[in-house]
């Protein structure tokens, strides 16, 4: 029994959340605008695409993060993060410039940009850590969404400490295994972080806003667990070059993906009310999309040969599968945030409804673009024009989120005026 | 006790609906409020009401929140 005597700290004003939210579709502009640079997409180590990789996955998917963990944790664990507001500016502002460096860096080949960046998102990185491990030690309840964020902030401090390597390894000329090492920090940093806070988010986030059922308790207390193992594993066999095990830890890891994909998409289809609305089907496609991201993989380890089958699974896993359950949970979170920041502290007459926050139409055209946006990055494989239609894509949903998310703001500050004049 | 049963609402409804009916609970009465998951928004605005309150997990992994006015 949990009685009054709980914390009730606040939740972070906000404007916490909303900073985060509102510059990270920016960072899809600019991958778009630096990809224009690259030569192919089929290679990924190419200076250019390098760096937009690294604006879409640090400028927008570790920005997107950075600010909903400060809205999610106080809701599903009970414990906001300590001097929300102060983490924010200490993880919001060296994460824009540093993700900037970097990119520069690469593009430029410039040391100074990338020995600048290392020190700029090693800050942002160390400040977002300490808060969401504090938050997560004062958690009122221990329950299987603290321990996969708990797992999953393991698994971003050993990518960031890689990525820090990689950066300062490049800056200065070292000889380093960098293709071990940049498979280890890919691995934690999508396998580890941006997997496993998903999973983590999704046990709380399905059954609350999609009402279905609840995952069942044997999946998740077992799966986050399951995916870190298999993630250690991966590790251990990359690290000591013992390729069996590899294998076993590739599976396993796979496998546990697909479960969950394939659990979630049938809880979907239990929800009790059977109207379907944009970010539902965000939702599926991100597990779809999962689905095919461990085929992908699988291919790649069947066909070792086949270069290609490992950057499909990777593009489709960031694209498909991340990106779509970010804006599917964003075009719920936001509507949500700035009806209850405004409902809070009684009932009053004028707040609008969550769904009259952003239009239900937007969200279903940027749910149709971003389907054509990912069967761009598809075809571009095979099919060089199509990587236009993926750098327009991409540009398009960054001003349409920024779009979304302007509107939301212009709606809180103008119902918030409006009811301080009451 | 009056009892308020929000299970399977979807979000904003149950945290609206209690909202709703804390004002008209007189003082020195108690709702008994069923809900499907333990809502930690919804405390810091009982505190911030003058509302105290007791949370029980039920054995079907369901809440039961008792509520009432602090003297």
């Amino acid at each position: 029994m949990s009685t009054a005597s709980l914390s009730t700290e606040q939740a972070p004003p906000i404007s916490v959340p909303l900073r985060f939210f509102a510059i990270a579709p920016l960072f899809l502009i600019l991958a778009a605008l630096i990809a224009m640079m690259g030569d192919s997409i089929a290679d990924a180590h190419t200076p250019a695409l390098l760096a937009a990789t690294h604006c879409v996955t640090l400028g927008f998917i570790g920005m997107i993060m950075f600010g909903a963990m400060q809205q999610i944790l106080p809701v599903v664990i009970g414990s906001p993060m300590p001097s929300s507001r102060l983490v924010a500016w200490f993880s919001l502002l060296p994460l824009i410039f540093g993700t900037l460096s970097l990119s520069g860096g690469f593009l430029l080949s410039n040391s100074a940009l990338l020995h600048l960046a290392s020190v700029l998102l090693g800050l942002a990185f160390l400040v977002f850590i300490v808060a969401s491990l504090i938050s997560l030690a004062r958690a009122a309840t221990r329950n299987a969404t603290a321990t996969a964020i708990l797992l999953a902030v393991l698994a971003l401090t050993a990518a960031v400490v890689l990525g820090i390597v990689l950066a300062q390894g490049y800056a200065s000329g070292l000889q380093l295994d960098y293709r071990k090492l940049a498979a280890a920090h890919i691995s934690l940093a999508l396998g580890g972080w941006v997997m496993l806070l998903i999973v983590g988010v999704s046990y709380q986030v399905v059954p609350m806003f999609q009402l279905t059922p609840n995952y069942p308790k044997w999946l998740s207390a077992a799966l986050a667990p399951a995916l870190f193992a298999a993630l250690l594993l991966y590790l251990a066999s990359n690290f000591f070059e013992v390729l069996p095990l590899g294998f076993v830890a590739e599976g396993l890891f796979w496998l546990c993906a697909s479960c969950f994909a394939l659990v979630t998409l049938n809880l979907q289809f239990q929800r009790r009310r059977r109207v379907t609305d944009a970010t539902l089907n965000f939702f599926r496609l991100g597990m779809i999309s999962l689905l095919c991201a461990a085929l992908c993989a699988v291919a790649a380890l069947l066909a070792p040969a086949q270069e290609y089958f490992r950057t499909l699974s990777v593009v489709i896993f960031i694209l498909g599968f991340a990106l779509s359950v970010i804006h599917g949970m964003l075009y719920k979170i936001i509507p949500f945030l700035v009806w209850f920041h405004l409902f809070r502290g009684g009932v009053k007459k004028g707040v609008p409804n969550m769904k009259e926050v952003i239009p239900e139409p937007w969200m279903w055209r940027h749910l149709w673009l971003h389907i054509t946006t990912l069967l761009a990055a598809l075809m571009a494989f095979f099919w060089d024009a199509a990587a236009w239609l993926l750098i327009v894509g991409l540009s398009l949903q960054g001003m349409l989120l920024s779009f979304a998310i302007f509107i939301s703001i212009m709606v809180y500050r103008r119902t918030y005026q409006r009811l301080a004049k009451v | 006790m009056s009892e308020l049963d929000v299970r399977g609402l979807q979000p904003p409804e149950p945290f609206e609906n209690i909202m709703r009916a804390l004002p008209a609970l007189p003082v020195g009465a108690t709702l008994r409020v069923l809900i499907h998951r333990e809502p930690f928004p919804l405390y810091a605005e009982l505190q911030n009401m003058g509302y105290v309150w007791q949370t029980s997990a039920l054995p079907d992994g369901h809440f039961a929140i008792l509520i009432r006015r602090a003297k």
